[in-house]
């Protein structure tokens, strides 16, 4: 599971310095801060701690403690839980969004932490869709209460609006696993009486006997037509109304004329019926909607992706007196205050104070910004340092993030559409094969009216594109089901046929080539008194309570000192009492004696100092990845262009630019620059391909032709990817590329095949040779080469 | 042969019964979720928390 030098709980690496170890199934574990010290030793005292052995490799920091343990206990007050919950007398139902959480695992330690709790009555969670459904009484446990204990196992809970809840696909997902067992179910008992009339009619059969079977056939057949093969016939009324028939319409046809002359012939004793081909038939065709549609949802919740950002509630003033209300009840005009550690609720203006702003999520730019009275501040950008009030102004989705959500839908749908193009040659063969269908029909009438019905019957069931329509959505669905083990999710379903005829990938820096997180990368010691151990522990000390990026780098060793009487000067740095003396650790101005050395934007400097000189400088840095230079260059080598843009200053970039041998990179990018550069490239014909993880790469990510997120990527980012990326490492792209390649090329493969054999078995059918049975197994077997061909591809590796 | 005439139509109310149950599994949500049941199996004994531990 985790190995030695990562965390046991949360699979970061451990910092070098850091020896904090919890006891687990009798050994001592590593871990890599006391957060996760304290979220194990939780699990462990609860008896959960089979969740350690459950659970898949976790994405590194995933399941990190929140380092803002925010107020739960606001969520137990009346107002707030008419907002989050529905209510039926003491027993109350809320929705929550459980962010972190990444495999099955996770769900069953939510479920067992949660059914502890006392009146719960019901925890019922989807590992997919992230979302919690919990009922419990109200009298013995508050949805407070609830929060909390998800917020102490690692998680970031988020309670969703009552009316956000109930999610179409999954009516859809359960209707469509009901036709498919009637279709399937029918299929079965009709070809056990199928095999009964075929025998009598070799072996000869009672006449009583043939009737009851045939009667029994229709019975059974009657729902798989009316119940199961129900959307062919809306599909194929809808395609002709819009006067664009689609495959239902040749389909709907040979299901409608098949199931209408059996029930004729079984009325009137006639020499033949077909139940055995209608219901495989409808069979087929069910499978391969069941693929498509599975594919189809496997698609990141977008409802609460934006919303993810921003907090729960905010801290409005009333009077001066402050009271906790929920972010979306804010109006303009409103006066909120914003503590340090707290992301901003809306966009506005501060009215008092003065502070330190991380808006790395929206613009890309790794440094924060110092902002005072009269400065706008966004929605979803972290008040790093100090408690201020702000006016709200705008709320919502014309906040500047909500703005940039519709950017990325926008750019999502001005994508060109394959699918359009497929509806649109689908309506030629339609026609094609009415038209077919008809003159076969007239030609036999007046050759041989017995058997013209028969033959058209064939003709129909012959060219029934089956096998064309699972050829791409087994192949795609076993790519996916095969990518998603090795950590890859592919999120829609034209992105495998895209990738693989990428020729560029653009990669973001920060957070994607690069880790995202600071480090201390080097300790210089300058006094002899003091190693550049103790250094560490003093700054570990001394950052405990702050809640800046950089602090984090500091914090994640764990320190046996305890700092006292600590300041947090605002945009400078802190000051604190350690064993008697005073500290000062920040800013080259903050700091007296610190000398910044050669100016390095890709680096920030860090000084301690004490009594007035210098003891100790800090070098903190946002590392490349480990594989990112062996990556980029497998890339190089499978022949794909690479390019790098990245909101950051000029400096860093080239820096990595340099590193990594990308020749073509482009730095200060606002989303806008960064959506014109692809733009500019897709124009030269180039196919692109997009890596990114911020929310200001979300609109990117929508419009270049394909798009890579790292799971740990804003949740924005994510729902605007094709394919999210789980796990710490860079290499899965190259995996990723050549699967994408092999998908291609096995969907080729049965594209042949499935035309090969309607081509060649519409003539024989046309000429009388083939009775609808043998068209029924034909297309049957040709379905099953396909689905079987499909299936190869869960051997990628 | 004539025993069919009774053992058929037995079967399709077996068939009936069958879709019945499934559509009722269904409609109570026992399909939405297929990875986490494969895990918790596995995991739903309880556990005794370390003695040794101080509080």
């Amino acid at each position: 599971m985790a190995s030695a030098d990562t965390c046991f709980h949360c699979a970061l690496p451990i910092p070098a310095n850091c020896d904090i170890r919890v006891e687990i199934g009798g050994e001592q574990r590593p871990v890599c801060c006391p957060g996760c010290k304290a979220v194990a030793t939780l699990i462990r005292d609860a008896g959960l701690t089979r969740y350690y052995d459950s659970r898949d490799r976790p994405d590194p920091g995933a399941v990190r403690p929140a380092e803002d343990a925010g107020e739960w206990q606001v969520f137990d007050r009346e107002d707030m839980l008419a907002a989050f919950s529905t209510r039926d007398g003491n027993t109350a139902e809320a929705t929550i969004y459980v962010g972190g959480m990444y495999c099955a695992a996770c769900s069953w330690l939510i479920d067992a932490a949660l059914r502890k709790l006392p009146g719960i009555a019901n925890a019922d969670i989807n590992p997919v869709t992230h979302r919690l459904r919990v009922a419990w009484d109200t009298s013995s446990t508050g949805l407070g209460r609830i929060l909390a204990t998800l917020a102490d196992l690692g998680y970031k809970p988020q309670p969703l609006a009552p009316d956000s809840t109930e999610r179409p696909e999954r009516a859809e997902q359960r209707l469509a696993l009901k036709r498919l067992l009637v279709a399937s179910l029918g299929m079965m008992q009709v070809m056990m009486f199928a095999v009964a009339l075929y025998s009598g009619e070799f072996q000869g059969i009672d006449a009583d006997m043939e009737r009851f079977l045939r009667l029994v056939s229709f019975i059974v057949t009657t729902p798989v037509v009316f119940y199961a093969a129900r959307p062919f016939f809306t599909g194929a009324i809808r395609g002709l109304r819009a006067r664009r028939p689609g495959m239902d319409v040749p389909v709907s046809i040979a299901i409608g004329i098949a199931y209408v002359a059996s029930v004729y012939s079984t009325y009137t004793n006639g020499p033949d019926v077909w139940y055995d081909s209608v219901t495989m038939f409808v069979f087929f065709l069910t499978v391969a909607r069941y693929l498509e549609m599975r594919a189809r949802h496997r698609s990141v919740d977008r409802s609460a992706a934006l919303a993810s950002l921003l907090p729960n509630t905010a801290t409005r003033l009333e009077d001066g007196q402050r009271r906790q209300v929920p972010v979306a009840q804010l109006a303009a005009g409103d006066i909120v205050l914003v503590r340090a550690g707290e992301s901003f609720p809306a966009d506005g203006a501060i009215t008092a104070g003065r502070t330190s702003v991380d808006e790395s999520m929206l613009t890309g730019e790794s440094h924060s910004q110092e902002k005072s009275t009269g400065d706008t501040v966004v929605a979803g950008s972290v008040n790093l340092d100090g408690i201020v009030e702000m006016r709200v102004d705008v709320t919502g989705t014309d906040t500047t993030l909500g703005t940039i959500g519709r950017l990325s839908e926008r750019a999502r749908y001005a994508r060109p559409a394959f699918v359009q193009l497929a509806d649109r040659v689908a309506s030629y063969i339609v026609v094609g094969i009415l038209a077919l269908a008809a003159t076969v029909a007239v030609s036999w009438y007046l050759i041989d009216p017995e058997r013209a019905f028969v033959i058209t019957l064939s003709v129909l069931v012959v060219t029934c594109p089956c096998a064309l329509a699972l050829a791409t959505p087994t192949a795609f669905a076993a790519a996916g089901s095969r990518l998603s083990d090795l950590h890859l999710l592919v999120t829609n379903g034209n992105a495998i046929e895209t990738l693989s005829r990428a020729t560029h990938i653009v990669f973001d820096k920060t957070g994607t080539l690069t880790r995202g997180m600071p480090e201390v990368v080097q300790t210089d010691a300058h006094d002899p008194e003091f190693t550049a151990q103790d250094c560490l522990q003093i700054a570990a000390a001394l950052e405990v309570a702050s809640t800046h990026p950089i602090a984090r780098a500091f914090t994640r060793h764990e320190s046996a000192l305890t700092a006292t009487n600590i300041e947090i000067r605002v945009g400078a740095g802190v000051e604190g009492i350690v064993d008697g003396r005073r500290w000062l650790l920040g800013k080259a101005g903050f700091v007296p004696g610190a000398a910044p050395a050669a100016a390095d934007e890709t680096a920030t400097q860090v000084f301690l100092g004490t009594g007035g000189r210098i003891v100790a400088t800090f070098t903190i840095a946002d590392t490349l990845r480990e594989d990112a230079a062996n990556t980029l260059k497998n890339l190089e080598k499978m022949g794909y262009s690479l390019s790098l843009v990245s909101g950051d200053g000029e400096a860093p970039v080239a820096r990595a630019a340099a590193t990594l041998g990308i020749s073509d990179a482009r730095s200060s990018c606002t989303p806008d620059d960064k959506l014109s550069r692809i733009n500019a490239l897709q124009q030269q014909g180039e196919v692109v391909v997009m890596v990114g993880d911020g929310i200001n790469d979300a609109p990117v990510l929508a419009g270049a032709d394909v798009s890579i997120a790292p799971s740990h990527a804003a949740s924005l980012a994510q729902s605007s990817a094709d394919v999210l990326m789980l796990g710490d490492s860079l290499h899965p792209i190259v995996t990723l590329m050549q699967a994408a390649r092999r998908t291609m090329r096995i969907v080729r493969q049965n594209l042949t095949w499935a035309i090969v054999y309607n081509v060649s078995a519409v003539p024989l059918a046309a000429a009388g040779f083939v009775p609808p049975w043998l068209a029924a197994i034909g297309m049957s077997t040709s379905s099953l080469v396909v689905v079987l061909n499909a299936l190869r591809l869960s051997r990628i590796r | 042969m004539s025993i069919l005439y009774l053992l058929i139509p037995l079967a399709l109310l077996l068939l009936a019964g069958a879709v019945w149950a499934f559509f009722w599994a269904v409609g109570s949500g026992q399909f939405d979720d297929l990875d986490t049941p494969a895990v918790r199996v596995i995991m739903d004994d309880d556990e005794r928390p370390p003695e040794d531990r101080t509080e």
